[in-house]
């Protein structure tokens, strides 16, 4: 799915939190996105998904306007994810069900992305026994099982071990690769957004700072803010 | 004590009797609650989830009031809905005072905002996490509900349970619509009451038995609900 921003803006109680004058995703992309807390990283990617509303600007998704089509078509990753009070089954069958697919075939798609991430043994498992690394697992499976043209990943592996971390990054490469999405993941960690992205945004006060194929924004950043961010350097 | 022991005894020989009395008096007293509850919970639940996820301007000012609500004093709302249906009233017109239909009216003013109290609190804790789960899966507006009514089913079951129990508990309020009129509109608490003042304490301890279990068997439910989830 190709992403068309333009002069997205966003305020809470008149504070400006987002000010993207113009930013194009194009389809198949893997973006990461990085930045400092407070940016607007997790605003931008919430916008996009629709669920916060834009003070004003337009996103266009595949030169559409966003609709309850387009919303059928993406779904986003949270950093903290909500599993239903039911099987990890259940869980990763509900984009299926909601869609009206038919019960073998639910059946068999999720087995399949189980098996994808790895997860297959925690198929009958409840999803509140679950360690956070094994949730955030069932919550990438729940967001790929519908295969979605635009995948959205809010931090997804914050708050997981290292060994989970590589397991959903090669997961997430894998289904890009394999299906040509557009995603889009926010990162705190440096070295995830080198490992899987091809290009990445620096974000900061709410704007894209700079966006680069991922090689040249870490070996040769053209904004000094960035050069900090990436060096570890406080910004102000 | 002897006299409560000795009540105790007779009680008992009475409700395995079978007394056709005491059964109508049970029958009516469920029947009654189980009306009000369930029209309560169809307008509670809606009430409770969208309140829950919702921001609007008057938001504060509804909770207030109706977290007031949910403290009512049932004599005030039986005297309110007995002027409001009495002869002279304004729906005096319905000829339903003194009937199971005015004690139910009671009871559901009485009853629903204890339900949508319960329900917001769980859906103001969870729900906007269940509705931006279910956006973002693709669900659509009536999916969303329903994913909200089952994710959030121990809040509105609890809720429900107290509810009822408010319902089959309450004198005040039925007393005042329903007058108490023996095989129309006698229930449970306001038969113990009435005997209680004529002195039949066997009849009174009979039918608080039956309360008290009916209270037992729907807090032992609530409690396996709680328990499983």
């Amino acid at each position: 799915m190709n992403l068309n921003i333009n002069n997205l803006q966003k305020y809470y109680e008149g504070q400006p939190v987002l000010n993207i004058e113009n930013l194009t995703i194009q389809a198949g992309s893997l973006l990461g996105i990085i930045g400092p807390n407070g940016a607007g990283k997790s605003t931008l990617i919430k916008t996009i998904a629709g669920l916060i509303k834009a003070s004003s600007g337009s996103i266009y998704y595949d030169n559409n306007k966003f609709s309850s089509k387009i919303q059928k078509h993406m779904t986003l990753v949270f950093q903290k994810p909500y599993l239903l009070r039911s099987t990890v089954f259940n869980n990763i069958a509900y984009p299926l069900k909601i869609r009206n697919v038919e019960r073998k075939e639910i059946e068999k798609r999720v087995i399949e992305v189980m098996d994808f991430i790895g997860i297959e043994s925690l198929k009958n498992q409840k999803a509140w026994t679950l360690s956070g690394g094994e949730a955030q697992k069932v919550a990438l499976a729940r967001a790929i099982v519908i295969k979605p043209s635009l995948l959205l990943l809010d931090e997804p592996t914050a708050n997981i071990d290292p060994n989970s971390i590589l397991v959903m990054e090669e997961a997430i490469k894998k289904f890009h690769k394999e299906n040509n999405s557009t995603v889009i993941i926010i990162t705190h960690n440096l070295g995830q957004s080198k490992r899987l992205c091809k290009e990445v945004a620096f974000m900061n006060k709410g704007k894209i700072i700079e966006i680069e194929k991922t090689d040249r924004l870490f070996n040769s950043p053209k904004h000094s803010t960035t050069k900090k961010f990436i060096e570890g350097e406080i910004i102000i | 004590m002897e006299a409560i022991l000795e009540g105790f005894k007779n009680a008992i020989y009475l409700l395995l009797s079978f007394d056709k009395e005491i059964y109508s008096i049970v029958g009516l007293s469920l029947y009654v609650s189980l009306a009000s509850t369930l029209i309560s919970s169809l307008l509670a639940i809606p009430f409770g989830i969208i309140l829950g996820i919702k921001s609007f301007k008057v938001k504060k000012i509804i909770v207030r009031g109706l977290y007031t609500m949910m403290s009512l004093p049932p004599v005030i709302v039986g005297l309110v809905i007995y002027l409001l249906i009495s002869r002279s009233g304004p729906l005096g017109r319905l000829g339903i005072t003194y009937t199971p239909i005015a004690m139910i009216i009671a009871q559901i003013c009485l009853v629903t905002p204890i339900i949508a109290g319960g329900i917001y609190n769980g859906t103001k804790e969870k729900g906007e996490e269940i509705k931006n789960l279910a956006y973002t899966l693709g669900a659509n507006k009536i999916q969303t509900l329903f994913l909200l009514i089952k994710e959030l089913r121990v809040y509105i079951f609890s809720s429900i349970v107290t509810g009822y129990g408010r319902a089959i508990s309450e004198v005040g309020a039925v007393m005042i619509v329903g007058g108490n009129i023996k095989g129309h509109t006698r229930v449970m608490t306001t038969t113990i009451a009435m005997l209680r003042n004529m002195g039949d304490y066997e009849m009174a301890i009979a039918i608080g038995i039956v309360l008290l279990s009916l209270s037992f068997i729907i807090n032992s439910l609530l409690y396996k609900l709680q328990q499983e989830d």
